[in-house]
């Protein structure tokens, strides 16, 4: 850091600091002026430290340096507050390891800086040659989905392609669809109002999401009960009044034994359920088959404590609900996560919590303006399937449109279909199962282009690397990330210039999009396509950057409004699926794989975050990295009685061994977890060479995740993964 | 010399609710930000206590910083008069006179100093007072989405401090070592 903590002080707060004992300090350090009074500028932004939650913040500059953030606290994501890796990752704008200028990879294997101009012409040369003979769909757009996903979308659709994927079928696609079929969306949680909150595998305190986390203690100050079902102790079982470990994968049979006691014992809201749902009577039908007697055998959770948290849940209906998770349990974790999904999201339909105080609602978006209101043409959505067959009957029916399946990329193009992929802001050769394969696809690719801040682990890989400037130095699209019971509308918002040769991604794809004769469709400035979105609003993107949030439109109101589902309704029997050939009803299924309960060394490998980590993009950030590091929490966990037949102490190193992959790593024991499984903290396992201060730094769960596609949405099923544990 | 030296008005006490804490360390981060620490510099740390055998484990974690002694053994020891407790409360180290000897890291028994690698001096938690007598609040709690700190003044009958006080039982870290802390914890 440039500034110390003792020079800081002479300059900043020396008088605030100043007492009747503070001796010692020369007279000179006063005479200036500007140190006395340092030049403080606060720019509200948005900041991009995880991309899911965008909380709205304020960025203090202090003498044109990038100080710290603190959170709005109009915000709805983040209500004041700032996580770790909010704080954490500000420091990436100074890190060594940015991108300065766009490179090429050159013959040997390295980098060589060039122009812009250099990198816009060759890159839309190559782009051409490779639509004239595969034509357009024959590339793709991969990208973690935030406030310019609109960008990438319109530059693909102008191309010509529908090949747009998102992280998704590595995170969150079992979820999201499940909640399609059934509701018509994805719900938001009124966690603050929930009298009785049950969180399956979601873990707002280490997957961090500051409003939920805010609102659980206000719930629970408040009187509110709080149940986690995880196999492993998390983060907010920490708070919760119970924890229930159930054993991995079987989620499913607990939520099918409560809906029996719900259901069988009539405690369900039967007016609700006759008014909005669909199906009710065939779910009465099968659901005899699933008491807890059966349940308690299959997820480890006895009987009594299913009966009671069914029959508690009931009793607080309809201020009661069932978390409707993220990635934790089933986004994408097992054959039977869309089923789970399903069948907690009908759990919340037969206590009638859906668009009620304290239950399921569906939160409110705004209606952005459109680029073409003014006189900018949108392109048409190319009329060819995706490649990776999702949303498609008889491929992968349930898979939806902007997604995708990001981890069938490396399939694809090891098949020819997809020959060239521009990635932006994601690093699948880390975040995807199967390294070596996802590395083996991607090399095929004639032709990759990473846009990126840093070298990640596809960047290492790319034809070329296009810098995007960090956040703090950049504006992005207008966003209503913020939106849930009321609209709110935020941006990210330059804060200082950029430091190097680094462009954002508007003009990034404008550079390319003339080469490759789509420039008609990218003829307005970003403050124009900012102007258009808040045009509705009558809001200026001078107001909106000065405040950094304003909140628009009506707030939402309790009350039942028609689902976005063919019947109208709540979808709790889905003809759809049953069309598709897929259970129209959640019924147990197995998961795909199961530890061998006679190898005293064969677990199932479970993942999770921790709060100082997002995905694979901080870890190379040496604040965040001495954090995990100082805490000893880049270890795997292990049941300490599973850990004590097969030998093995605290701080031991073990190898792990799965079918694909095998790495070593240190166990931490504890009691806080299911004794099937070992759990290893996401994040880890760096491999790009070019963050050398955290290159091999642990281990990731990918190196030993299969490449699994879920028969319904492509889902990559990644905690179907059995692994032997060994002391090495 | 400064205003705060003559007011002498407040007594600076903070409660810490360990039962809400979730581990996620925002708290030790937004203090290095705002006392631009280095990467390996931190002023508060997050203790984790596990207890109970699978499936009936639980476990607390009790955030620790400088307690701010109202006795406080660092200043006693400090052979340079570098270590000293204001008036209001808190307990500070002029880095200008200190010579980095260390000794008051030994006496603290709660290991809440550390040593500035770059300059040798030592130096810990301040209860952000040089924000604090701007208005705010320290950033270990404005950035705690769980709100289990709460700074206040003892000496004002309206802080919140009381009413918590008030309704929770509270203890101090290491009370036999008669330090007399200036940090109130709920353990539960």
């Amino acid at each position: 850091m440039a500034i110390t903590r003792r020079s800081f002080l002479k300059i900043a707060g020396g008088s605030a600091l100043a007492s009747a004992t503070w001796q010692g300090f020369g007279c000179d350090i006063w005479k200036s002026a500007a140190r006395r009074n340092p030049d403080i500028k606060v720019i509200p932004t948005q900041c991009q430290g995880c991309g899911a939650n965008r909380c709205a913040v304020f960025a203090y500059v202090r003498n044109g340096r990038v100080w710290k953030i603190e959170g709005n606290p109009e915000a709805n994501n983040n209500l004041g507050t700032v996580c770790p890796r909010g704080h954490g990752y500000i420091h990436e704008l100074y890190d060594p390891h940015r991108i300065k200028q766009p490179l090429k990879r050159n013959e040997s294997g390295g980098y060589e800086p060039i122009s812009w101009e250099q990198a816009f012409s060759e890159i839309s040369t190559q782009l051409n040659l490779i639509m004239m003979d595969n034509g357009p769909q024959s590339v793709f757009w991969l990208h973690y989905p935030m406030a310019n996903a609109a960008l990438g979308f319109r530059f693909m659709h102008s191309l010509g392609s529908p090949n747009i994927f998102s992280h998704g079928s590595t995170c969150f696609t079992a979820r999201n669809a499940a909640f399609n079929a059934t509701c018509g969306g994805l719900p938001g949680v009124d966690l603050k109002n929930s009298r009785y909150t049950i969180i399956v595998g979601r873990n707002p305190s280490g997957g961090i999401k500051l409003q939920q986390m805010k609102d659980l203690t206000y719930a629970k100050e408040n009187g509110g009960k709080i149940v986690v079902v995880d196999p492993r102790h998390s983060e907010t079982a920490i708070i919760a009044d119970e924890w229930l470990p159930v054993k991995p994968g079987t989620d499913l049979a607990l939520i099918l034994a409560m809906l029996n006691v719900i259901i069988e014992e009539g405690l369900y809201d039967k007016d609700f359920v006759k008014k909005n749902t669909v199906g009710f009577d065939r779910l009465q039908d099968e659901i005899i088959a699933y008491p807890p007697e059966w349940a308690e055998k299959v997820c480890d959770i006895p009987k009594d404590t299913i009966y009671r948290v069914a029959r508690e849940l009931a009793a607080n209906k309809p201020t009661a609900l069932v978390h409707r998770g993220y990635h934790g349990g089933y986004g994408a974790s097992y054959k039977n996560s869309f089923q789970t999904a399903r069948a907690i999201a009908i759990i919340n339909a037969v206590i009638g919590n859906y668009e009620r105080k304290g239950g399921l609602y569906m939160p409110l978006r705004p209606e952005l303006g459109e680029l073409k209101e003014g006189g900018h043409p949108s392109p048409d959505i190319p009329q060819i399937p995706k490649a990776d067959g999702s949303g498609i009957p008889g491929r992968y029916p349930a898979g939806s449109y902007s997604d995708g399946i990001t981890h069938a990329i490396p399939e694809l193009a090891l098949s020819g279909e997809l020959k060239a992929g521009i990635v932006y802001h994601s690093n699948p050769a880390r975040t995807n199962p199967n390294p070596q394969r996802v590395i083996a696809g991607y090399k095929k690719l004639d032709l990759l282009v990473v846009i990126d801040c840093i070298m990640s682990e596809t960047a290492s890989m790319a034809h070329y690397v296009l810098p995007e400037s960090f956040y703090l130095e950049r504006d992005d699209n207008v966003d209503t990330v913020h939106s849930a019971k009321t609209g709110q509308l935020t941006m990210v918002q330059q804060v200082v210039k950029p430091l190097h040769d680094t462009k954002n991604l508007l003009e990034i794809i404008s550079g390319l999009a003339q080469g490759v004769g789509i420039g008609r469709y990218f003829t307005f400035s970003l403050d124009d396509l900012n102007g258009y979105r808040l045009k509705p609003f009558g809001i200026t993107l001078a107001e909106l950057k000065e405040k950094g949030l304003i909140s628009v439109g009506e707030p939402w109101k309790e009350g039942f409004r028609k689902a976005a589902t063919p019947s109208g309704k709540i979808e709790i029997y889905s003809e759809k699926l049953d069309k598709w050939g897929v259970d129209p009803l959640p019924r147990w299924q197995e998961p795909l794989v199961t530890p061998d309960t006679a190898d005293p060394h064969s677990f199932r490998l479970l993942h999770g975050k921790q709060a100082l980590q997002t995905n694979s993009m901080t870890v190379h950030i040496p604040i965040l990295m001495e954090a995990s590091k100082r805490t000893d929490s880049v270890r795997l966990l292990m049941n300490r009685q599973r850990a004590a037949a097969i030998g093995l102490e605290d701080g031991d190193t073990v190898r792990l061994r799965s079918q694909i992959g095998s790495g070593n790593i240190r166990v931490r024991l504890t009691d806080g977890l299911h004794p099937s499984a070992v759990w290893l903290p996401s994040g880890f396992g760096i491999f790009s060479r070019h963050l050398t201060a955290v290159y091999g730094m642990g281990i990731s769960y990918n190196d030993f995740c299969p490449t699994y596609f879920d028969p319904v949405v492509g889902h990559c099923m990644s905690s179907e993964i059995i692994v032997r544990v060994e002391k090495a | 010399m400064a205003e705060d030296t003559v007011k002498k008005l407040q007594k600076w006490v903070m409660v810490i609710d360990s039962t809400k804490c979730v581990q996620c360390h925002a708290c030790t981060l937004a203090c290095q930000n705002q006392n631009s620490l280095e990467p390996k510099e931190f002023f508060n740390r997050l203790e984790e206590r596990e207890s109970g055998t699978f499936p009936a484990y639980r476990r607390k974690i009790i955030p620790v910083q400088c307690q701010h002694c109202d006795e406080p053994p660092c200043v006693t020891v400090c052979p340079v008069g570098a270590s000293y407790k204001r008036k209001d409360g808190v307990v500070m180290v002029n880095f200008e006179t200190c010579i980095g000897c260390k000794y008051c890291i030994l006496a603290c028994p709660y290991s809440v100093r550390v040593v500035n690698e770059a300059e040798g001096y030592v130096h810990k938690c301040t209860f952000c007072i040089e924000f604090v007598e701007q208005g705010q609040k320290p950033a270990c709690q404005t950035t705690c989405p769980m709100g289990v700190r709460t700074f206040g003044d003892l000496n004002d009958p309206n802080d919140p401090v009381h009413a918590i006080l008030a309704a929770k039982r509270t203890v101090r870290l290491l009370a036999e070592m008669k330090t007399l802390p200036s940090i109130y914890y709920v353990m539960g």
